[in-house]
């Protein structure tokens, strides 16, 4: 495909395009995403999560140029929500990320969450995979970390960045479920608020090693760039980690078993969506509204006759 | 999937005043698009290349410092020169009748000045997407 030659010859328009071909569930998406899987698998991914406001985008802004004084290339997707009533969304992370300005090795792409059918992670990968086919030697993913699909993304990066701040509740609050168990590295960021270090040693007191991997606690203040270099060493020791460790092979499977999943899924759910497939879906609505089936045996009985959309 | 509109809002050269920028970006997103606001003091090379790299059908550029002869002409210019020219520009702001003439003749599709309806900047972003 010409767009794909494009992106593969250094074409920002092109990458950015394809990303937008992707969000649109375009046709040609999925060819292009063929075309490009081989020249994946190169790039570090990323993720980063936490609650709103503890200073994500202000600390990728940080690492970007952290990381493009080591001379990589660095790309960011930042994913903001979509308004479940309008459908519309502001993205306001490329804000904190102004400085890095019209660099041409840095490559900034907002996503809203809208209402993906298979799920918003298969599209943020999907975008993930193209910055990845376009040379970027390193690549962020920044999700709020409030709900279980932003837990998803982060834990289908490489290495995953739970990023916390001080004054921001108590000793118990880091013990509920998810926050302990996701970060390969945890990061107390705003470090300039006052109260850190009581979160940082409180943070770090429950963390334990996992599979050989005890999750550091990086301190940091994005405001003056405080510990963005420790965070970065951070990253690239984890990464070595992984990639020389034995664990590599198994998180490979992992990814791609979720993704194979998830595009099985992203499948059906296009074509129940689209109602063109004929297999009788708004019928069997009315049946089930007038009790005359229930919905998991009409569910059986429509998947059996499917045809998947070509 | 509809293709969704998607918007830069960005307020070039040096002044603060990002109130008008904010309500615009609000009704557009309340309008269902998907608006990209990069925040203050951006050069025409930063929003250029955040148009680009968001993939954007349009630009909302807001100008309150009166440097917007200096700035608005240069960011169609580099568009032009990214070979993006298909990309939309409109401002707003405060803006001298005589400097609109001017401003439309450099490529400006749209100048809307204070009091001009929403509705108005919402249905102009929605054909610019066209």
């Amino acid at each position: 495909m010409k767009i794909v030659d494009q992106l593969r010859e250094g074409d920002k328009r092109a990458a950015a395009k394809l990303i937008s071909m992707i969000e649109d569930d375009d046709p040609g998406a999925t060819a292009a995403l063929a075309e490009i899987f081989p020249h994946t698998g190169k790039a570090h991914i990323v993720g980063l999560t936490g609650p709103p406001g503890v200073g994500k985008s202000s600390l990728i802004n940080r690492l970007v140029r952290e990381y493009r004084e080591r001379s990589k290339k660095v790309g960011v997707v930042a994913v903001d929500p979509t308004s479940p009533f309008t459908g519309g969304a502001v993205l306001g992370d490329r804000i904190r990320m102004a400085d890095t300005g019209s660099d041409p090795g840095v490559f900034i792409r907002s996503m809203a969450t809208r209402g993906h059918s298979g799920g918003l992670a298969l599209a943020t990968f999907d975008a993930v995979k193209v910055l990845d086919a376009y040379g970027m030697d390193i690549v962020f993913v920044e999700t709020v970390g409030a709900g279980q699909s932003e837990v998803d993304i982060a834990s289908r990066a490489h290495t995953t960045v739970v990023v916390q701040m001080p004054q921001s509740g108590d000793s118990v609050q880091a013990l509920k479920a998810g926050i302990l168990e996701i970060g390969d590295i945890y990061v107390v960021n705003k470090m300039d608020l006052g109260g850190g270090d009581t979160m940082a040693s409180n943070l770090d007191f429950m963390l334990e090693e996992r599979q050989g991997w005890r999750p550091p606690v990086v301190q940091t203040a994005a405001l003056d760039g405080r510990g963005t270099k420790e965070l970065a060493d951070a990253l690239t020791k984890h990464y070595r980690f992984l990639k020389r460790g034995p664990l590599w092979r198994g998180r490979e499977a992992d990814r791609a078993r979720k993704e194979l999943f998830e595009s099985m899924r992203h499948l059906l759910a296009e074509t129940f969506s689209d109602d063109t497939a004929g297999i009788g879906f708004e019928e069997t609505v009315g049946a089930i509204v007038a009790r005359k089936t229930d919905p998991r045996t009409a569910a059986r009985k429509l998947l059996k006759g499917l045809k998947l959309p070509r | 999937m509809p293709k969704k509109i998607r918007i830069l809002i960005a307020k070039p050269g040096l002044d603060g005043h990002d109130r008008g920028a904010k309500v615009v970006a609000r009704a557009l997103r309340d309008a269902g698009m998907e608006v990209i606001y990069t925040g203050l003091r951006q050069t025409p090379e930063d929003i250029v290349e955040a148009a680009i790299q968001e993939d954007v059908d349009a630009i909302g550029l807001s100008s309150l410092s009166g440097a917007h002869m200096a700035l608005l002409p240069e960011v169609v210019k580099l568009l032009r020169k990214r070979k993006a020219a298909d990309i939309l520009v409109a401002a707003g702001g405060i803006i001298p009748d005589e400097d609109v003439r001017k401003l439309k003749k450099a490529g400006i599709k749209a100048v809307f000045g204070p009091g001009t309806p929403l509705a108005e900047i919402v249905e102009f972003f929605r054909s610019a997407a066209q």
